[in-house]
Formats: structure tokens, C-alpha cells, sequence
């Protein structure tokens, strides 16, 4: 590049420079792009290896065979996967309750009655116990609440689909909370105060008003959470007992269960490589992950559906 | 000035002692329970004290007061106190006594007296509290929300007990296990005796291998989707795609991983890195997003004017000062990283005792499989009826959840000093 005098104000040497930019410029922004592109091309590598690694098992075992047979029996290379099907409904629907049952009062407490120094407090406890690692619940769960079920409901091992559901709903408190306390704060204030200055108590504002505003962000954040508690690996394996066969009845959550995480993590250690138990655990992990990317999409279309047809933030 | 009513009051303070009581013979389940006279008494009074409140409502003497008793609100009043009545009852025949059990709908749970009574109380304090309130208030709008409000209150004391009873449970019981030795030497007798330093040697590199892969790329997508992308298209497709992978579960990961790289590069920390770093990458993508979106156009327009390229721009103007909460997100990404077990399983560790083997001393051996601390946890876990692992296994415990909180802690920590400092 040249050197340029004081007086020259003239415009620079217009080639050197623009050259020596464009090159760093564009080696730069390919990386960028190649960086944005990433992530397209690991979902889908990963659609491809799951079908991929599981074809072989549909094609052996049947695509209905394996969906909707009643029993998962590896030794005898029978591959049904209703079992796990039926005690993954089980927990998620129970996990869920719970779930919700703290986890949204947590979410209008935090946007409608914590005063500043509560709110200081709190924020940081909700993250933190989102950070806990999920083997550590299951190691609590496993001494502790496994412990305690056994011995209140005198069951033969407290390892159930009931302890995975209650752990699996503790577990996903927090991640409910952030998303729904973020859908009631984006209710406008002068909803609330018209509601106020119309003579309503703060409850009523809260039930009549700002609930429904926030119902769209709210819905979302619950379908969000079912996805999670569906794909919860380890807390999910220490306490549900692993046994894959229907509950009889088909309610009982005190008995021992299976649910898809809990399948392929327990079993995937000690299955030989390209065997059918092995490919049908792929297929497992396959519906798995089909059932939690459908969860996703449509979490953002039930919020914009809902937001279209009834209106809210 | 409103008159006290004594009545109400009063069957309140009963029932959040027969709540709390019951509450606490649910969780500890004491062989013994003493309280049962108690219990049946305090049901007895609440009945007695609602029905009187009930009745002296009526009697204020003005007009209004009248409307008060509808057909629904005198039937739930009515259940709740046959409901009372009728537990209290019960437990004074016998009917429910300490022989109680029980089998319910063929499910595999026995209910006993000291599960059954407790859960009825539970429940029936709630309901003489939710009626005590309503007429201590007179049926009014705020009776209802003084209710809901203290149920919400509730929920936040449930979360801190819980984050509480998690921290408290596990230093009490590990920290007899925390010693230098522990942290320092290797696992001897299948984790009954030494320490975990192989495992911390494991996710410290795990981590590191993770980052490398997961910061420059994540940040990298979040600078070209804010501030390159002019292609909408590209820009919606890549959003959806990063939406699917943080939803994409753990355990997916790993077999992904054991698809894809296990069979190229073995099980090695190599495989464990790029796995976990896949995991990371929308975490970091979307936190780094938040915080590019958040600084100013003005600050762009300005360093664009004075004749800045777009790269000089993004390097001198906008990272700085998305600094922090890309930060923010980097950490994160560090904890989790440190915390997940399941994508690297079958793709990175193995329950080895031999420190991870290193290059001039200071680069380690990517193609050998390392120990990690939730993967030493998960095979102490299952070795726990078998050998005397326990106590090695709080220890570990406390030393993972240790690691992340503190983590968790410095994000939170970096974001809320930034937070003050930085007003545009």
C-alpha cells in the first residue's frame, strides 16, 4: 500500500486496498457460511444415519411388526415396540402434570408478585437447577426416590414408571418456567392496567387477562417439554427398571416400565455391532427422534396457529 | 375497619398444622404415628368452626350478604365438610387403622395406613383452608385471589427447597468422601478405593475438544445469519434446522455417533468432542444470535461510514460488544458439555484407570477412549448392590455437581455484570 502524504486527500490507491480486503474478506465470510450450513448438514446427517442403520431392521422385522408388536424380547429377537410406547405415554403424561402443576404457578409468581429482591434470588436458583446434570438426578433418583417408593407403597422394587415420571417432571421445571415467564412479560402492560382500572382484582387480571395473552407461548413451552421429557436419557434409565412389557393395566404406573431413551441407553452397551437387536435399536432411536422433531415444528405452528385464530404474544 | 373473624382464622391455623404435619409423616414415613388423636380432633374442630362461620355469615344483617349463599357454593361447602367429617370418622371406627392395606384397580402398589391417611389429610386440609379463606373473605373476588396467590407463592418456595434439598443431600453425604487423594489419584478396585482424577483429566479434555469445535463454529453461524445472511431462504431453513437440534434428544446424538465416527475414528476422544460439540452447537448458535440482535444498528451504520468493511465492522465493532453474552452462552455450553452422559456412552470413555496418554506433555491422544465423571458415576451407580462403592459415589457426585453449578454460576455471574454495565 502506498504511503500517503498529509496533503493528499485525494482517494486512496483504490485497487490495493480493495484487493488485499476482498481476499480476507471472502475467505472469512465462506467460513461463516460453511459455519451457518453446519448445522443443516449434521440434521441431516443424522435423519440419514438413523434410517440408515434402522432400514435393516424394518425390513427384517416388519415396519407395522415393529411399531405395534406387543413385545420387545431381544433374546428371542422379537421386536415390538408398543411396550415402550405405552410406558413412555405413561410417563409423559404423569411427568407432565407435575410439571406443569409447579412449573407455570413458578412462571406467575416470577412475573407477577416476585418483588425485585425475591426475583434476584429466585432466577438464579431456576437456572442453576436447570444446570444440574441429568445423571445426578438419576443418582438421587436411584438412593432416594426409588428408596422411598419402595418402602411407602411396599413395592417389590421402587424403580417404576411412577419414579421416572415424578423424576423427569422435577427435572423440567425449570426449562417451562423460563419460556412461560417470558410469554407472560410479553403481555402489554396496558392490558393489565385497563383490566386493574376496570376494578378487577390482580388474580382476575392475571386469570382473565394475561393468562390468555400468553396461552400461544404457554402451549408451545408444554409441547417443547413433552419433546424433552420424552428424550431424557439418563435420569430416565437409573429409575424406570427397564423392563420393556405392557403394564397390566395398562395404567399402572407402579410397575416397571421401558420408554425409548431408557431401551436404547440400557441395551446399546452390550449388543453385538450389525446384529438385528442392534439395528432395532436404531429403530427405536429413529421414532424417537421422528416423534420429538415432529414435537418441535409444531410447537411453532400451534403458536402461530393459535396467535393467528385468537390473537396474544 | 373490617371485623376479625376468630372462627375462620382459627380453622385456618388448624389446618396448615394437620397440613404440615401430614406433609411430613407423607415424606419421612415414621413407624409410629403419634398424632393420629390429634389429627382426628383438628379435623373434628375445623368442621365445627367452618360450619359456625358459615352459619354467622348470614347474620351481618345487610341485604347484600344474602346473595351470597348460591346453590354451588353451599354444595362444595357441604362436600368439603362431609368430606371431613367422614375421614375423621372413619379413623375414630377403625375403618381406617394401622392394619390398613390394601390393592386398588390391580395395580402393583400395596397402600398402607401410613401412605393413606396422611394423603387424606393432605387433601382434606386443603380443602378446609380453601373454604376458610373463602369465608373469612365473605365469598369475595379477593378471598380467591389471597388463595391462588398463596398457592403460587408456594411453588417458588417448592422450586428453592428443591434446588436446596439437591445441593444439601449430596454435600452432606460426599463430602466425607472429598479428600487430595481422592481428586488426585486413579480408581482402584472397580471404584471402591482411590479417587476420580482420571475422570476429571477425561472431561477436562472432553470439554476442551468440545468447545474447539462447537465456539468457532456456532459463533460463526450466528455472525452469518445476523449479520451476512440477505438471503431470507437460507436464513429460515438454517433457523428450522437449528430449532430441530436442540430438540434432537441426547441419546440420538450418541447413536448418531456411533453411526457416523465410531466406525472411522474408533471409540476416542476425537468421536466424544465432535459429538458433544454437535450438541452444543444450538445452544451457542442461539445465545450468540440473542446477543449479536441486541447490539444497535447505529453502532453498524457508524463503523460501515467510516468506511469499514463488513468483516471489520463484525471483528472491531460488533463482537466486542456482543462480548458478553456470547460469553454467557460459551459457558454454558462448557456445563453441559460437562454434564451429559448419553452422547458419548458408546462414542468416547471407557472405565479406565490409565491417565489419558499425552504428546510432549501437554497434547493429549485423540484416538484413545478417556474416562469421564458422569460415565464414572453411571458405572458406579450400577455397581452399587454389588460393591461397596457408595461413598465413592457421593464423592463423584458432589465433585460433577460442583463443576457445573460453579460454571452455571460464572455465566450467570458474567451476564449479570454486563447487564449493569452496558446501557446503549
Amino acid at each position: 500500500m502506498n504511503v500517503r502524504k498529509d496533503d493528499d486527500m485525494g482517494p486512496p490507491d483504490k485497487r490495493a486496498v480493495r484487493r488485499s480486503r476482498r481476499y480476507g474478506d471472502d475467505f472469512v465470510e465462506a467460513f461463516l457460511f460453511f459455519a451457518a450450513i453446519t448445522s443443516i448438514l449434521v440434521i441431516v446427517l443424522i435423519f440419514y444415519f438413523l434410517t440408515y442403520e434402522s432400514f435393516l431392521a424394518f425390513r427384517e422385522v416388519g415396519f407395522f411388526e415393529i411399531l405395534l408388536g406387543q413385545k420387545w424380547h431381544p433374546p428371542g429377537d422379537v421386536f415390538g415396540m408398543m411396550p415402550i410406547i405405552v410406558g413412555s405415554v405413561l410417563i409423559t403424561l404423569i411427568a407432565l402434570f407435575i410439571n406443569i402443576l409447579v412449573g407455570i404457578p413458578l412462571a406467575i409468581y416470577l412475573s407477577e408478585l416476585a418483588g425485585p429482591w425475591s426475583r434476584e434470588f429466585l432466577k438464579p436458583a431456576i437456572e442453576l437447577l436447570a444446570g444440574v446434570p441429568s445423571i445426578v438426578y438419576g443418582f438421587l433418583g436411584v438412593l432416594v426416590l426409588v428408596v422411598y417408593l419402595e418402602k411407602s407403597f411396599n413395592m417389590l422394587t421402587g424403580r417404576s414408571i411412577l419414579a421416572g415420571a415424578i423424576l423427569l417432571g422435577i427435572m423440567f421445571i425449570p426449562a417451562l418456567t423460563t419460556i412461560c415467564e417470558d410469554a407472560l412479560r410479553a403481555v402489554p402492560k396496558e392490558f393489565k392496567e385497563g383490566s386493574l382500572a376496570l376494578g378487577a382484582t390482580h388474580w382476575q387480571t392475571v386469570r382473565w387477562v394475561t393468562l390468555p395473552g400468553a396461552s400461544s407461548g404457554i402451549i408451545a413451552a408444554v409441547i417443547l417439554n413433552v419433546g424433552r421429557i420424552i428424550g431424557e436419557t439418563m435420569a430416565a434409565l437409573l429409575v424406570v427398571g427397564n423392563v420393556a412389557r405392557m403394564p397390566s393395566p395398562l395404567f399402572d404406573a407402579f410397575d416397571r416400565g421401558a420408554i425409548f431413551t431408557s431401551v436404547i441407553a440400557g441395551e446399546m452397551g452390550e449388543v453385538a455391532h450389525g446384529s438385528i437387536h442392534y439395528h432395532s435399536l436404531f429403530a427405536v432411536g429413529f421414532v424417537l427422534l421422528v416423534i420429538v422433531t415432529v414435537l418441535n415444528i409444531s410447537a411453532d405452528f400451534v403458536r402461530a396457529a393459535i396467535q393467528k385464530k385468537f390473537g396474544g404474544y | 375497619m373490617k371485623k376479625i373473624k376468630p372462627a375462620p382464622l382459627a380453622s385456618i391455623a388448624i389446618a396448615l398444622f394437620i397440613l404440615v404435619s401430614s406433609i411430613y409423616h407423607l415424606l419421612f414415613q415414621p413407624e409410629e404415628i403419634a398424632l393420629v388423636p390429634f389429627w382426628v380432633a383438628g379435623l373434628l374442630g375445623c368442621v365445627l368452626l367452618i360450619s359456625a362461620s358459615a352459619l354467622s355469615l348470614n347474620r351481618g344483617g345487610e341485604d347484600r350478604s344474602r346473595v351470597i349463599w348460591t346453590r354451588g357454593r353451599v354444595s362444595a361447602l357441604a362436600a368439603d365438610l362431609a368430606y371431613l367429617s367422614a375421614v375423621a370418622l372413619l379413623v375414630v371406627y377403625g375403618r381406617i387403622g394401622p392394619d390398613l392395606k390394601f390393592e386398588f384397580l390391580g395395580l402393583s402398589a400395596v397402600f398402607t395406613f401410613g401412605l393413606v391417611l396422611p394423603l387424606l389429610l393432605v387433601v382434606g386440609s386443603f380443602l378446609a383452608i380453601k373454604d376458610s379463606i373463602n369465608l373469612l373473605y365473605g365469598y369475595t373476588a379477593r378471598g380467591r385471589e389471597v388463595l391462588v396467590f398463596s398457592m403460587v407463592r408456594l411453588s417458588a418456595v417448592f422450586t428453592i427447597i428443591l434446588l436446596g434439598g439437591i445441593i444439601s443431600v449430596i454435600l452432606y453425604r460426599g463430602i466425607g468422601a472429598i479428600s487430595w487423594e481422592f481428586l488426585t489419584s486413579p480408581h482402584l478396585r472397580l471404584g471402591q478405593q482411590g479417587g476420580i482424577a482420571t475422570c476429571i483429566e477425561g472431561t477436562f479434555w472432553l470439554v476442551m475438544g468440545a468447545m474447539l469445535i462447537s465456539a468457532p463454529l456456532g459463533i460463526g453461524a450466528a455472525i452469518y445469519l445476523n449479520e451476512y445472511s440477505k438471503n431470507s431462504g437460507l436464513k429460515r431453513i438454517v433457523t428450522i434446522a437449528v430449532g430441530c437440534l436442540n430438540g434432537v434428544p441426547s441419546v440420538v446424538y450418541g447413536l448418531f455417533g456411533l453411526a457416523f465416527l465410531v466406525s472411522t475414528v474408533g471409540i476416542s476422544l476425537l468421536a466424544g468432542s465432535i459429538i458433544l460439540g454437535l450438541m452444543n452447537l444450538p445452544t451457542i448458535i442461539l445465545t450468540s444470535q440473542e446477543a449479536l440482535k441486541s447490539v444497535p444498528n447505529s453502532l453498524r451504520e457508524g463503523s460501515v461510514a467510516l468506511g469499514a468493511s463488513r468483516w471489520q465492522t463484525v471483528k472491531k465493532v460488533v463482537i466486542p460488544s456482543a462480548l458478553p453474552g456470547v460469553l454467557t452462552g460459551l459457558i454454558i455450553g462448557v456445563a453441559r458439555a460437562a454434564g451429559e452422559t448419553a452422547p458419548i456412552m458408546w462414542t468416547a470413555v471407557t472405565f479406565s484407570a490409565t491417565p489419558v496418554h499425552m504428546f510432549y506433555g501437554f497434547v493429549p491422544d485423540v484416538t484413545q477412549p478417556v474416562n469421564n465423571l458422569c460415565y464414572h458415576l453411571l458405572n458406579l451407580i450400577y455397581f452399587l448392590g454389588a460393591w461397596d462403592v457408595e461413598q465413592n459415589a457421593w464423592g463423584t457426585a458432589l465433585v460433577l455437581l460442583a463443576l457445573v453449578l460453579s460454571i452455571n454460576m460464572v455465566a450467570i455471574l458474567v451476564r449479570n455484570h454486563y447487564r449493569k454495565k452496558i446501557s446503549w
